[in-house]
């Protein structure tokens, strides 16, 4: 914040700009609707000229005319466009009224655009507004909580870090669940660093659509069946240079702490650990017998023995965590003449994180250009460099590989951050007693792992009209992609040694992806037909090639990178995929009340086997406009109803490349003392292996009351994924013990309600938006009944099951039925021979009176119920206030750093400590067992005992703003200025124990989600923003 | 405008490629099936894929592999000296001899050897097809099935009756049908196979192919195939003619069998046995590191990095097993350590496979499969069982003598039999042959039993892994599973 003042040099270079304006005839207004309400973004321009502006937040405007008394053209969409002769006057006030007939807003499909109210598909439109929001850096994380059937979960809070998008449930179980993103008609692919998505500038998008069911999807065949994210950025309109500046600033804290043990009470904690585990190993043993004696495993480090002489000690967490700075700049102009339009824009953000040394840094750029040549050949290109650079650490996973998280929260707190002499205080290697734990600090300022990645999307198109409404258009397009990463571990940093093993990797990758469409499309009215028809066909082949390499054999830790040590380990990977793609869609109405829509593309792709290379995909749908009939015209209350209904075929191609070709793994050996280059088969051949099929059924209902003061979208859809790619278990027999075959079947259904109202519109407005989604997912088949796919993140061993009757990746383990308050009372349980009181007790669900594998069942889901967004805006003349909410229920999240630091080794939470059972007279909560190390009962083994409830509703993003009236910030020589303050993340309700309900370590596992293993929390921050347009 | 809106086509038309061939990507970095067993070159890098199945988590791994487990930790020579925890369930069922159906070791030590017999059958198929260097060719036959036998005999010993698979298979469901085959076929089908190796293996092998297989360990494996089959004369006739090449001696030093110092040419007595290197090249064994006092590592063991698995840690009934004078005792075990603090802990561990200064995980120390003190003392036992005592004396007094220990004499056929246990558990602790001497023998239940064990007659054959009868409904469970 210190530097704010050298950040206003820029804004106010431009301060001079208008002042070279020559003087002309100005005309002042203010624009409203028939309510009276101010209308901000009217676009006014001077008839048959390029001259034009817009009204500010309070419907204001002013413009110069290039000839005085000209005429204006007010529009805006919604609204019926409005030309005004301005004669002499220097000020035309004006009531634009809505246009209720037709729903003209545009939204953009695949292949083309459709007017809101000819939709026949489920699809669903965010405007840049809500996107730009949210103090995020991709767009992912801005889209949470707007759209009802997007699911997304912010994975981790690391700056860059992956998002989980899912549209309408998982509905692959080994292939691919993320939507399609289509940047401006190209279809990219995911590649690089982090979160590939963080290339895009968010302030660069104009809006964004989430096609969700098979109507819409169908027209991008194989790739469609996951949804897709369609996003269009800004491009120029003819009329006067619009110059913006957005910048924000603020810092970013975490939202709340484990509450951990202290000093003392860990000390308490090993202890009674200590003792329980020596009496429970050692038949002999006697706590009353010299420590000295017992094995080192129980023995009770020196330094713990009196509690009561220690205190708080370290708080490991206020060592790693910090306040962490985040800003953002960007800078856009754009307008044009009737032949030529532009958009530019230059962005800068920089997102440190809130754990030491994490961060992310963009620089991006975006000149989209169009330009009319004559007066049926158009052009233009789409040109987006951007640089990304990410500050990464370990922060999340084990300790025992250097998770900085999970080594705060195991690090016991009679550990100093720093000895005396400077020096770091860690466990490693371990003194007697105790286990390896690194010194996060020490991690997070040793371990290096700095990474970039270089974007160029380019794209661009030539249109031509060959006769009137019938369109030529051919695209050509390259989405460049340049990797880099680089680690260091200095020979200081080990995980359990003194002294470790120096080590740097580094890694290229260049990711080549391009792309040919070529459509006809052809619009035509006649008389109450209404025909829009668009075919073609499509090439598109993506190349990625990536270098890796390891060196080892450090002599020392001078040079930090793999020249100085010893390559040992590397190679090249070159990956290639094709599709070639044949579509086609019509759109037919009847008297703008019958609508119908089908589609077909058809597509051949590299991936899929020789004997099986092209699908074809068709879908249809049917709309029916209700409201336009005659015998709906006096409800007047119903401003617009329609009836819809979609059935189609779509792709999942995300199988991989080259699964359907067998072959060679390395299986190196060594012969004659020297390493020996070895071959074995690694997987089989199958040239049937395909695409995986979802065909989907929507229904919905758009329904517009009261002059549309209320909007309600609602959609029942019931989506069945077969022929999934599968891995399936095959007997070892075969030499192998998987196979990739298409099969089993995967149901997602739900109802998603999306509800805009208009609470309030006089002077004061209020607008709210509400979404929910209610999804169940289900396997109807799998290979067998009776196969289960187990699912594992982070090395938590299989926590997961996927099987058939269950959803995909439900929690699968030992029931716990509470902990047993006495040796008695173990002893009559009688299945767990080695319990005794203060042990878990586990169901025997096969009943045959052993605990084993077999008494594993359903403990539990990780899908939600539901999940909502409730949005709020409140504004007051120039004043607005913007409230968004999410939510997710009934989903529950195994939380692994409870289990993990159970066995009086690491340090525990508050929580455990204060719920444990200690005695028959103090049992805890029924939960968590005695404090036991090496226990023989395995407490610590996998159970319901560490699943608890994820429910969660949070608000994400509350945003004051003022926008400074019209007549002051003329006076300065602007357009607009605008003030905001936004708190993200500022509250959450849930009785999650962890950091986050949100986050999980499981990234896009979706066979084993919600682990939470030291992931990284989700940040609160708070920034201050302005928006200038000059 | 017309001109060049063909134009336009044309190039659009030129991008997309066109057809066929712009579909057809082979994996470029990747190589496939299709286009390999075609050189000389390629069936070595084949042979040598099939060696490295020894280094396949079913097998030895890189010093934690099933056959640990299976072969040591599970008899009453070694037990873990871990902490109990979730992550070591498994372990603790072999050690406390509670096996549950799941436990990875079975499933990787099926799935392991399994893997090999695929690799050595995809060879087989092919090699007669193949036009290179006869000599060659007859080496890699040899080789391929000498690997096969090895693979099978571990199979049968370790699960009984097992799927006999002679051919590579293509399709993965062809065998989810396919029941067991007797073990005597198995059997059999290992003596036909060791019986072809032995012709066409070299009876040489250079320095420059230290590591594989010579007609001599095909022999020896016979010998002890033979042996395991309680035919005696057959085995006796094999190991004899080990013996008697005069090929393999016992090194006058028991320890420096097991010194990675010790040359290929120099160890006169290592037959055949896992090949392991360091230079973090994925190729060192853990054979030391892994099986140090758990959880600790202090400077006296010279390892860099990483901390013990307390694998493989002598019970105190081993360690008692050794007669006073022996020197293996030293060479293969260590009761104590000094901690950082200098203080003394008294926990045992391995030191056979003991090498200073490595890197946790990167040691050079092979781990025998075959050596010559074995070949011995089967030798010795097959002459006992034929009632020539007075000749089996010789043999276990030449493994006796080199361990610096007193002859025996005068001993009956059973106390030789009592004799040759002895001798085989101190010479061959730690290489994974106790529990197999044991359930050849059929003394695993009163031994076991004697020392407090949760033996049963059962456990002679381990379970045939649940994942593998839950694909197959005609594998059925070996007696006492189910």
């Amino acid at each position: 914040m210190k530097k704010l003042p050298h950040h206003w040099l820029i804004p106010c270079l431009f301060l001079l700009l208008p002042g070279f304006a020559l003087a002309q005839t100005t005309l002042t207004g203010r624009v409203t609707d028939n309510t009276g309400q101010a209308l901000p973004g009217v676009s006014i321009v001077e008839k048959g000229t390029t001259n034009g502006t817009a009204t500010q937040g309070d419907g204001s405007y002013s413009i110069r005319l290039a000839t005085p008394g000209a005429v204006l053209v007010f529009s805006f969409i919604g609204y019926v466009s409005e030309e005004i002769t301005v004669g002499n006057r220097t000020s035309v006030d004006l009531s634009l009224q809505p246009d209720l007939k037709t729903l003209s807003e545009v939204v953009v499909v695949g292949y083309g655009t459709q007017q809101k109210k000819d939709l026949t598909g489920a699809i669903a439109s965010v405007g840049n507004k809500d996107i730009q929001k949210v103090p995020v850096s991709g767009f992912d994380q801005a889209l949470q909580g707007q759209v009802s059937g997007l699911q997304i979960s912010n994975t981790t809070g690391a700056p860059g870090a992956n998002t989980s998008i899912l549209i309408r449930g998982v509905g692959s179980i080994s292939g691919g669940n993320e939507p399609l993103f289509v940047i401006d008609g190209f279809p990219v692919t995911n590649s690089g660093i982090g979160n590939p998505l963080n290339t895009i500038n968010p302030n660069d998008i104009e809006s964004i659509d989430v096609l969700k069911d098979a109507s819409a999807t169908a027209i991008y065949g194989s790739r469609g069946s996951n949804g897709v994210i369609i996003i269009t950025t800004r491009r120029g309109k003819a009329g006067k240079a619009r110059i913006e500046l957005d910048a924000y600033a603020g810092f970013q804290q975490m939202t709340r702490k484990i509450p951990m043990m202290n000093a003392q009470e860990y000390a308490q904690f090993v202890i009674d650990g200590r003792n329980n585990g020596w009496v429970d190993n050692v038949p002999t043993a006697d706590i009353t017998r010299p420590n000295s004696g017992r094995p080192a495993s129980y023995r009770i480090p020196e330094e713990l023995q009196d509690p009561s002489a220690l205190g708080e000690g370290t708080d490991w967490q206020d060592a790693i965590f910090r306040n962490a700075p985040i800003r953002n700049y960007q800078l856009s102009a754009s307008g044009g003449s009737e032949g030529l339009q532009y958009a530019v824009s230059a962005g800068y953000f920089d997102q440190q994180g809130i754990v030491l040394n994490t961060g992310l840094k963009r620089y991006s750029f975006r000149a989209n250009l169009d330009g009319k040549l004559t007066d049926r050949l158009s052009v233009g290109v789409s040109l987006a460099p951007s640089y990304v650079n990410q500050q990464n650490l370990p922060t999340e996973g084990h300790y025992g590989n250097l998770g900085v998280i999970q080594s705060a929260l195991s690090m016991p707190p009679t550990v100093p951050v720093y000895n005396p002499d400077g020096s770091y205080g860690t466990l490693v290697p371990p003194p007697d007693g105790y286990f390896p734990v690194q010194n996060p600090v020490k991690i997070a300022n040793e371990y290096q792992n700095p990474a970039n990645q270089f974007r160029m999307l380019g794209n661009a198109y030539a249109e031509y009209e060959i006769i009137k409404d019938l369109k030529f258009r051919v695209t050509a397009g390259a989405d460049l992609n340049y990797a880099k990463s680089q680690r260091w571990i200095p020979s200081t940093l080990s995980a359990s040694g003194a002294v470790g093993v120096a080590s740097a990797a580094a890694a290229r990758e260049e990711s080549i992806n391009w792309l040919n469409e070529n459509t006809l499309s052809y619009r035509k009215s006649f008389g109450s037909h209404n025909l829009d028809v668009v075919g073609g066909f499509t090439a598109q082949k993506a190349t990625i090639d990536s270098l890796s390499a390891l060196a080892t054999n450090f002599p020392d830790n001078l040079v930090e990178n793999i020249n100085g040590g010893v390559v040992n380990n590397g190679g090249q990977r070159f990956q290639e995929y094709t599709i070639l793609s044949y579509l086609a869609r019509a759109n037919y109405s009847f008297r703008d009340k019958y609508l119908i829509t089908a589609t077909v593309r058809r597509d051949g792709s590299s991936r899929f086997g020789a004997d099986n290379r092209w699908g074809t995909f068709p879908s249809a749908s049917v709309g029916w406009r209700v409201s336009e009939e005659s015998f709906m015209k006096g409800l007047t209350f119903i401003s617009d109803l329609k009836l819809r209904a979609s059935y189609g075929l779509t792709g999942n191609n995300a199988i991989g490349n080259y699964r359907a070709i067998g072959q060679l793994a390395d299986a190196n050996y060594v012969i004659g003392e020297a390493l020996a280059p070895g071959l074995g088969r690694r997987s089989f051949s199958n040239n049937q292996l395909g695409w995986e099929s979802m065909k989907q059924l929507d229904l919905g209902i758009d329904l517009s009351l009261f002059g549309n003061r209320l909007d309600l979208t609602a959609d029942y859809y019931d989506k069945r994924n077969t022929d999934m790619l599968f891995v399936v278990s095959v007997p070892a027999a075969t030499g192998l013990t998987s196979a990739v075959v298409n099969l089993g079947e995967v149901q997602n259904r739900g109802i998603e309600l999306a509800l805009t109202t208009r609470n309030a519109v006089g002077a004061f407005k209020w607008n709210t938006n509400f979404n929910i989604t209610f999804n169940r997912n289900t396997v109807l088949s799998m290979s067998s009944d009776a196969e289960q796919i187990f699912g594992a993140t982070a090395n938590r061993g299989n926590t997961h099951v996927t099987q058939v009757g269950y959803p995909i990746g439900v929690f699968y383990g030992r029931r716990q039925e509470g902990i047993f308050l006495s040796d008695q009372e173990a002893a009559e349980y009688g299945v767990q021979p080695l319990a005794r009181g203060g042990d878990v007790r586990w169901k025997d669900v096969d009943g045959n009176g052993v605990i084993n594998d077999n008494d594993r069942e359903l403990l539990g889901s990780p899908h939600p119920d539901y999940f909502f967004g409730f949005n709020n805006t409140f504004s007051y003349k120039n004043i607005s206030l913007d409230v968004t909410t999410n939510g997710m229920v009934g989903h529950q999240i195994y939380d692994a750093t409870f289990m993990i630091n159970n066995s009086s080794v690491q340090n525990n939470t508050k929580y455990v400590y204060d719920n444990r059972y200690i005695s028959p007279e103090q049992p805890g909560d029924g939960r968590f067992g005695r404090s036991i190390r090496g226990g023989r009962n395995n407490n610590t083994i996998y159970s319901s005992q560490y699943l608890f409830d994820g429910s969660y509703w949070r608000i994400r993003t509350v945003t004051l703003a003022y926008t400074i009236p019209a007549a002051l910030s003329q006076k300065l020589k602007l357009q607009g200025i605008r003030l905001y303050a936004t708190g993200a993340n500022l509250f959450t309700l849930t009785d999650y124990q962890g950091y986050d309900p949100e986050v999980s370590n499981s990234g896009d596992n979706l066979l084993a989600s919600r682990v939470d293993f030291g992931s990284y929390p989700m940040a609160r921050s708070f920034i201050f923003g302005i928006n200038l347009s000059f | 405008m017309r001109v060049s809106l063909i134009k336009l086509t044309c190039l659009a038309l030129l991008l997309s490629g066109c057809g066929k061939d712009f579909l057809e990507v082979a994996p470029v970095s990747e190589r496939t099936v299709a286009n390999f067993y075609r050189t000389a070159a390629d069936y070595n890098n084949a042979v040598v894929g099939t060696y490295a199945t020894f280094k396949h988590p079913g097998l030895y791994g890189n010093g934690g592999g099933s056959l640990i487990w299976l072969g040591e930790v599970v008899s009453d020579n070694t037990d873990i000296g871990a902490t109990r925890q979730p992550v070591n369930v498994a372990s603790f069922e072999i050690e406390d001899l509670n096996f549950s159906l799941s436990n990875a070791y079975f499933n990787a030590a099926w799935t392991g050897h399994y893997s090999g017999i695929s690799r050595a059958n995809a060879i087989l198929d092919r090699i007669d097809a193949a036009t290179f260097d006869e000599a060659l060719k007859n080496q890699y036959e040899g080789e391929a099935r000498f690997l096969r036998a090895l693979f099978y005999f571990n199979l049968v010993r370790l699960f009984g009756d097992v799927q006999l698979i002679t051919k590579e298979i293509n399709d993965p469901f062809a065998t989810s049908q396919l029941a067991r085959s007797p073990a005597a076929e198995v059997y059999q089908f290992i003596v036909d196979d060791l019986t072809a190796a032995e012709a066409k293996l070299p009876a040489t092998i250079t320095a420059a192919n230290a590591g594989r297989a010579s007609s001599w360990a095909a022999k020896a494996l016979l010998g002890k195939v033979y042996l395991t089959q309680k035919q005696y004369s057959q085995a006796a006739a094999r190991l004899k003619e080990v013996v008697d090449a005069n090929v393999y001696s016992l090194l006058p030093s028991y320890a420096n069998v097991f010194n990675p110092a010790t040359s290929f040419a120099a160890n006169r007595e290592m037959i055949l046995a896992v090949q392991y290197k360091s230079g973090q090249i994925g190729q060192g064994g853990a054979l030391w590191s892994s099986w140090t006092p758990f959880n600790v590592n202090v400077p006296e063991f010279g390892i860099t990095g990483g901390v013990g698995g307390g694998i493989n840690r002598p019970t105190a009934d081993l360690i008692a097993a050794y007669e006073p004078e022996d020197q293996r005792k030293a060479a293969s075990l260590a009761t104590s350590f000094k901690d950082a603090q200098g203080r003394e802990v008294r926990e045992a561990y391995p030191v056979k496979f003991r090498q200073l200064g490595m890197l946790a995980g990167d040691s050079d120390v092979d781990f025998p499969i075959l050596r010559y003190a074995d070949v011995l003392l089967m030798y010795g036992e097959a002459l006992n069982e034929l009632g020539q005592m007075a000749e089996a004396h010789l043999y276990l007094n030449m493994v006796r003598k080199r361990a610096g220990l007193a002859d025996k004499a005068n001993l009956g056929q059973a106390e030789l039999r009592l004799a040759f246990e002895q001798e085989r558990r101190v010479e061959l602790a730690f290489e994974s042959q106790r529990w197999f001497d044991l359930v050849r023998t059929g003394r695993y239940l009163p031994v076991l039993s004697a020392k407090g064990y949760n033996v049963k007659e059962y456990h002679r054959l381990f379970p045939i892994p649940q994942e593998e009868t839950d694909l197959n409904q005609n594998l059925g469970q070996n007696e006492g599973y189910n």
